[in-house]
């Protein structure tokens, strides 16, 4: 790691335009809307800036902690499955050959390029009780029933389409089906520099498939693992449209919550308040994420 | 709300249509060319007001006549751009901060309510708009906008039960079966819009629908709360959708939504519950700084005409409330029950007024029963 | 039993082991089979997804002849390009930058960096609505420049997600190459452009792909910025289909699909093309 001072020229070239942009179109336009959250809503469309913290309080309280907790549940949830699923499958691309490596990555991505409302809809056509997996699932069990009848035994009872929509379960599907690109490409992004002999020296020395995987290859691959467990974790949270129009009754996330806010309540005030809590929390994450680099850093 | 219902609804009575066409047709080529020379007329006037010939023109999907568009730059030689919104909230949240460039708005009636509380419209000049004549007059004098000086009715729908006849017993015709009763447990989908799902259970309770209070809210947040375990999901005004799927069995809708998909399953019906029910109206309005505002006064007095207004109906097949276009359309549009419900049954439903004070407290309260 | 007979599998080929291969072809699946039922729609004589009513292609003829879905589908392409573009530019400068130099008030650009990632989608639209509002951007200038306040949006959400994936890739990067190309008289550039930037590729490539992604597909965001004059594909769609899908609708992103699989089949036929003549 470098001292900027000793590098004045080279850092200011690297660094004015990213930090630039970020002050001018989004430090500035955010800004703005982190003061309504010190505000209070005056008729309609005016938000008197009082520096109230009423907004806060009213986000702190259980019920938007409760919906906060339940969400980060599901996302984490869904984080796991992307990882569990993602992994070999960046893996593969990493060690496919060079000439096939781009057309597998074009495979994982096509589907993103997809709308995501289309996407959505098509996967509830596919769930749906009268949809093709409770058919096809009603076809093998019909199956099976006449199978057991032919060899003398009483047939299964009769087949009950699995309520495959509007509960948690669709909300968590639809979030892997959605997000799982988002995973896939930091790994393979990390997983691809990693130094092919210490895998093989782990495999030549004894070590299981399974084994290198955990003790060499997983903590070698950990900044591409934690930049998709990120990139993966955070839009998941922010997931409001799955919740939407696959979740039950009861699959509210806070981005449907803030959404309502923005948008039906007219009130930006608190839903600023409850943005920037969520911003808050993982600024201070971050923020101990990297003092924690940082520490590790000067101790070696 | 779904504001599509396209011509297939009356494939069945395409006969009858024709022969209704038939028998007016020459009262329909009287006033249409009557129509059309107005229009001519009114044109030349807009060209010397000097206005460029634009308009842009901020719309629900499919809500508008096939050729009216063009048959309006046809008479005016103004070119509409028409672009789409999908919920009056996205339309209020978009011109709140200022209005990019549309000059003619469909907001429902409580939105107009609140976009003239905010003071979001340009009052209406009556006289650049001679067809109001041809509004119904009880469409005139309405509480959301009394006078009309900000908006003229472009449709109007109500919210009832949509339902598959096979496998409900008889007529459901009480927000009980939806509200307050586990009989269709996980087959009822109810709306995800807080503020008409507590104003529907005030009517169930017999309250008007303008008439609740914190009180009130509080009981029918846990009577919402009991009844949850039996409903399958809060569509987003997609019930339609899970009605003609299977994936439920009863569904709380507009009339226009479940009259679309009759004519694709005749096992479906639809009923305005004994208790009432509450009204929307769409409506046209000029929204403040509007770029166009002359040619935004033209094109509502186009789209309020008698023929034009037929040729909207025909397409979209909902209720209108342009007295002189439903007198050129056919008898299966005029008298089919699900679009012009019962007069008794209309006399028990309301317009919803835009409360300021009750909306927060509908969204938290149904925050509540969401998380409950 | 042939195909695996004909070469040893060496240890590292997982891409030829079966279960890996099953891994896969169940992931694609669980990809495609939506998309396939999808397609297979918008050949359906029916206005619904939901009944299959016989085989039509007149909802392909109805969207080439929609003008509006084109433009929008223009404008979502060309947004996307630009987007994608800028954002792997500065999302690169800024990945090098949190990589390389230590400064004052890192940790803070560091959390700042990662808050376009965070901030709900809803919130940052209403912000750009407000700031774009407030600055009086103008909103009628011809064609491309309309798009520029949509634009702006995409960069500022995107290049974030590509900084967090060249950061994580520059991770592992052997400082001393780049030191040793400098002692052999490289310049600071030239030691950039010929040592970092090849180790930097894949994680462009990656994150350039999101960055493409996230663009072409925000509604949020862009339906916030956008004028009467500036419609994108998803604007569109989400204002069509948010009470139910029509065939018309399934065979216009069809029709995307088809598109994309040609153009990247040329664009990497191409490469492999020069490749083979270099």
């Amino acid at each position: 790691m470098q001292d900027w001072k000793q590098h004045k020229a080279t850092f200011a070239s690297i660094a004015v335009s990213p930090v630039l942009w970020l002050v001018a179109f989004f430090i500035v336009p955010l800004a703005v809307v982190w003061l309504y959250s010190f505000g209070r809503n005056v008729g309609l469309t005016e938000i008197d800036i009082s520096g109230t913290f009423s907004n806060y309080g009213r986000a702190l309280e259980p019920l938007y902690l409760e919906i906060f907790g339940k969400s980060v549940a599901v996302a984490a949830l869904t984080t796991l499955i992307c990882l569990i699923i993602g992994f070999p499958i960046a893996l593969a691309i990493t060690f496919a050959q060079p000439k096939w490596r781009p057309w597998m990555l074009l495979a994982i991505m096509l589907p993103f390029w997809t709308n995501l409302l289309i996407r959505t809809y098509a996967l509830i056509t596919v769930l749906r009780t009268e949809g093709y997996v409770n058919k096809s699932l009603g076809w093998f069990w019909e199956g099976a029933s006449s199978l057991k009848v032919m060899v003398g035994m009483a047939p299964l009872s009769t087949w009950e389409p699995l309520p495959l929509l509007y509960n948690n379960f669709a909300v968590i599907l639809g979030l892997v089906y959605v997000h799982l690109p988002f995973m896939v490409l930091p790994l393979y992004a990390a997983l691809d520099r990693l130094d092919r002999s210490l895998i093989e020296a782990s495999l030549d020395l004894g070590a299981g498939h399974f084994r290198t995987l955990t003790q060499i290859v997983a903590p070698l691959a950990a900044p591409g693992i934690i930049s998709g467990v990120i990139i993966t974790f955070v839009p998941a949270l922010g997931a409001y449209l799955t919740p939407d129009l696959m979740g039950g009754p009861d699959s509210q996330m806070i981005a449907n919550v803030i959404e309502r806010q923005f948008k039906r309540a007219n009130d930006w005030p608190f839903g600023a308040a409850l943005s920037f809590l969520l911003m808050y929390a993982t600024f201070i994450l971050i923020a101990l994420q990297t003092l924690r680099n940082r520490s590790a850093e000067r101790r070696s | 709300m779904n504001r599509r219902i396209p011509l297939e609804v009356f494939r069945a009575n395409r006969r009858s249509i024709l022969q209704g066409l038939g028998a007016a047709a020459v009262g329909l080529s009287l006033t249409g060319a009557l129509a059309g020379c107005g229009s001519k007329e009114d044109g030349a006037k807009i060209g010397g007001t000097g206005e460029e010939p634009k308009l842009n023109f901020y719309n629900w999907d499919t809500y508008i006549g096939e050729t009216t568009l063009g048959d309006f730059k046809g008479v005016s030689g103004i070119d509409v751009n028409m672009s789409l919104f999908a919920t009056n909230d996205e339309l209020f949240a978009k011109l709140r901060a200022g209005n990019p460039g549309f000059d003619v708005i469909v907001p429902s009636n409580d939105f107009v309510e609140r976009m003239v509380k905010a003071d979001m419209l340009i009052a209406l000049d009556h006289a650049q708009i001679p067809n109001i004549k041809n509004v119904d007059p009880s469409f005139i004098n309405v509480a959301y906008d009394p006078g009309r000086k900000f908006s003229l009715p472009y449709t109007w729908l109500v919210l009832g039960i949509g339902y598959r006849k096979s496998k409900v017993k008889g007529k459901p015709d009480s927000w009980k079966v939806l509200f307050d009763s586990p009989e269709y447990k996980g087959r009822i989908a109810l709306l995800s819009e807080a503020g008409d799902m507590f104003r529907l259970y005030g009517k169930y309770l017999g309250k008007s629908v303008n008439g609740l209070t914190p009180e009130d809210i509080k009981v029918i947040e846990a009577m919402m709360i009991k009844q949850k375990p039996n409903v399958k999901a809060y569509h987003e005004d997609n019930g339609q959708d899970l009605l003609l799927s299977g994936e439920v069995d009863l569904v709380l809708e507009y009339n226009g939504d479940i009259a679309q998909i009759m004519t694709e399953d005749d096992d479906i019906d639809f009923v305005i519950p004994k208790e009432g029910s509450q009204l929307n109206s769409d409506t046209l309005c000029i929204p403040k700084g509007a770029p166009h505002p002359k040619n935004a006064h033209a094109f509502i007095n186009y789209l309020l005409e008698a023929e034009a207004g037929k040729k909207i109906a025909e397409t979209i097949l909902y209720p209108t409330p342009n007295a002189a276009a439903k007198a050129l359309m056919p008898d299966a549009y005029k008298n089919n029950p699900v679009i012009f419900p019962p007069a008794d049954l209309l006399a028990k439903c309301e317009y919803a007024a835009y409360n300021e004070k009750l909306q927060p407290l509908y969204e938290e309260a149904f925050t509540r029963v969401r998380a409950a | 039993m042939n195909l695996f007979k004909r070469a040893e599998i060496a240890p590292l080929e997982y891409t030829r082991r079966l279960w890996m291969r099953a891994w896969i072809a169940a992931t694609l699946f669980f990809l495609y089979a939506p998309l396939l039922v999808l397609i297979a729609f918008s050949f359906n004589d029916s206005k619904r997804n939901i009944v299959w009513r016989g085989f039509t292609f007149k909802y392909y003829g109805k969207v080439l002849e929609n003008d509006g879905l084109m433009a929008a589908l223009g404008n979502s392409l060309t947004i996307a390009f630009l987007a994608t573009v800028f954002s792997i530019i500065l999302g690169t400068l800024a990945a090098v930058m949190l990589w390389r130099f230590r400064f004052p008030g890192k940790t803070a650009v560091e959390g700042t960096m990662a808050l376009p990632i965070v901030v709900p989608e809803i919130c940052m639209g209403v912000a750009m609505l407000v700031f774009f509002a407030k600055l009086d951007w103008p909103t009628d200038l011809p064609w491309p420049l309309n798009l520029s306040a949509i634009t702006i949006a995409h960069i500022t959400f995107c290049f974030p997600f590509v900084a967090m994936v060249v950061r994580a890739r520059l991770a592992g990067f052997n400082k001393e190459q780049e030191e040793a190309a400098k002692d052999l008289g490289a310049t600071e550039w030239q030691a950039f452009r010929d040592v970092l930037l090849p180790h930097m590729k894949p994680g462009i490539i990656a994150g350039a792909l999101l960055a493409f992604t996230l663009s072409l597909d925000d509604f949020v965001i862009t339906f916030f910025t956008s004028g009467p004059n500036t419609i994108t594909f998803p604007v569109k769609v989400y204002s069509m289909v948010r009470f139910s899908v029509t065939p018309e609708v399934n065979a216009a992103s069809a029709i995307l699909i088809f598109l994309t699989i040609l153009l990247t089949t040329v664009a990497l036929k191409l490469q492999d093309f020069t490749k083979a003549t270099a």
